[in-house]
């Protein structure tokens, strides 16, 4: 490819980024937020990470593919963990599949229905989903209320970011450039590995973070987090329901007693019912909200739009949401569904100005082998803390 | 029997999803599992009665089977007598 081969047109959705931009820098009276755009938010890691658009294969690592099924659908996996393959056989019915070999995988895909292998892959716990479903969920659910709590003017706020990857850690850099003091919780054995994978992505959005190490194993140290959390105004979270109850945190009843917290639980398809152990990351989510059969109605060819969009759009919405709670004071927990804050995204940029959208989306879908917009790269304005720097400050056991 | 099939406990509760199976009897409670569940329920045997865990994955010391928890129940899994253990899930990395 010709180095001087123009970059991919606007990310599309990326003007609704920045309209909820705006609306947070005005909510949090924040300049540092006032100075983001939405073009950057959504686009900062494909363009910094060199991505090329990719059509049916999620751009960067390409983890995600979109697939034709026997009844004319599409199906998007999401494979980012070696031992997820070891599902596929299952997934497909079939114990010879060659479960390293990608086209092997696609063909299986066409010997099935698209409801199908949604239903048992999502059984199964692997990031699946079809072009054509409809979000499971609400955008933003309430699903705990508590108590009031009276703050000062001069009140700082504490944000104890229990989240991995890139929509609820995005939430807390949100938060903290609105002037919170934000604590990164990892766990011993399993880090955010985005600080190994992605260092440039991880140091934009967990600069000036505080950074903690628990070992959930170690009953004192789980109490300790408690207690901090006990003390903030803010949690971020991103587990599946049962793997919070085995850390030994208990969302609803935190929320219920402590005064003024404001739980953020963001998932990939909603945070109750049997959506709540569906797992969801940024690519398949968009496809769950209908983004890429957009992309087709308006270009001719379905693929994933920008790079796991649903991460920096629902990292956006959660910082507002739960600025708004804050300043309410009642205590409660919001849950944010990835697929669905795209699908209304969507909505809502498609009644803004529809033909704008559609020849975005056009420009998109014909932007195949070119990089990424260009987005100014951010400069740091806060060091990011190693790991674990700050446990003995925050956790004293 | 395939990858993928579901199998109910006739002890309790529990369902599983094959993920690798061998030839031997699959158990849950000490009774073996089957497509569907008998009339009758099979009485929970103490030496099986430990629980399963949504979601959790159980294998045997060979890796020749491995089953999924899709329905947590009383019992605990076997092959052949032989009790099965939680496979360790292993951390996600970064989304793309």
């Amino acid at each position: 490819m010709p180095s001087d081969e123009p970059a991919a047109p606007a990310i599309p959705l990326a003007r609704w980024a920045d309209r909820q931009l705006r609306l947070l820098a005005g909510e949090t009276g924040s300049s540092r937020i006032a100075a983001l755009d939405g073009a950057t938010i959504v686009g900062e890691r494909g363009a910094n990470g060199g991505y090329v658009v990719n059509g049916k294969v999620s751009a960067g690592i390409g983890g995600s593919r979109l697939m034709p099924t026997r009844d004319h659908g599409w199906f998007a996996l999401t494979i980012i963990r070696a031992e997820d393959r070891e599902l596929l056989p299952a997934l497909f019915g079939d114990a010879d599949i060659d479960i390293t070999d990608n086209e092997a995988i696609a063909r299986a895909v066409a010997r099935h229905d698209c409801a199908e292998l949604v239903a048992r892959g999502r059984l199964l716990g692997l990031p699946v989903a079809s072009a054509d479903e409809v979000p499971a969920s609400a955008p933003v659910e309430l699903m705990a209320q508590g108590h009031r709590r009276e703050r000062d003017a001069g009140h700082r706020p504490l944000a104890v970011d229990l989240s991995a990857i890139w929509a609820g850690p995005l939430a807390g850099h949100l938060l903290w450039l609105a002037g919170a003091e934000v604590i990164k919780v990892e766990s011993l054995t399993r880090p955010d590995l985005i600080r190994r994978d992605d260092p440039a992505t991880f140091d934009l959005i967990n600069q000036g973070k505080a950074s903690i190490v628990v070992d959930f194993a170690d009953k004192a140290q789980k109490a300790a987090l408690v207690e901090l959390i006990r003390r903030a105004d803010f949690v971020i979270e991103s587990s599946r329901p049962r793997a919070l109850r085995h850390l030994g945190i208990d969302a609803d009843a935190l929320v219920r007693e402590v005064p003024g917290l404001v739980w953020l639980t963001v998932t990939g398809h909603g945070a109750t019912g049997e959506a709540a152990s569906w797992t969801g990351i940024g690519n398949d989510c968009a496809v769950a909200a209908g983004l890429s059969r957009a992309l087709a109605e308006a270009s001719g060819e379905i693929g994933y739009v920008g790079d796991a969009i649903a991460d920096p759009l629902t990292g956006i919405i959660a910082a507002r949401e739960g600025w708004h709670a804050y300043r309410h004071g009642e205590a409660c927990r919001i849950g944010f569904a990835m697929s669905a804050i795209t699908a209304r995204a969507l909505a809502e940029e498609r009644a803004h100005d529809p033909a704008l959208l559609d020849a975005e989306l056009r420009g998109w879908g014909a932007a195949i082998g070119r990089r990424f917009p260009h987005v100014p790269r951010r400069p740091l304005l806060a060091p990011v803390r190693e790991f674990g720097a700050d446990t003995a400050r925050y956790l004293p056991c | 029997m395939k990858p993928g099939t579901r199998l109910k406990s006739a002890a309790c509760d529990t369902e599983v999803m094959v993920i690798r199976c061998g030839d031997g009897t699959i158990e849950c409670g000490g009774a073996p599992m089957g497509e569907a569940k008998p009339a009758e329920p099979a009485p929970l045997s103490a030496d099986f009665s430990g629980g399963t865990l949504m979601g959790k994955r159980y294998v045997d010391a060979d890796g020749q089977y491995e089953l999924l928890c899709v329905k947590p129940g009383k019992g605990s899994l076997s092959v052949d007598g032989v009790a099965l253990v939680t496979k360790d899930a292993k951390p996600l990395p970064a989304s793309d």
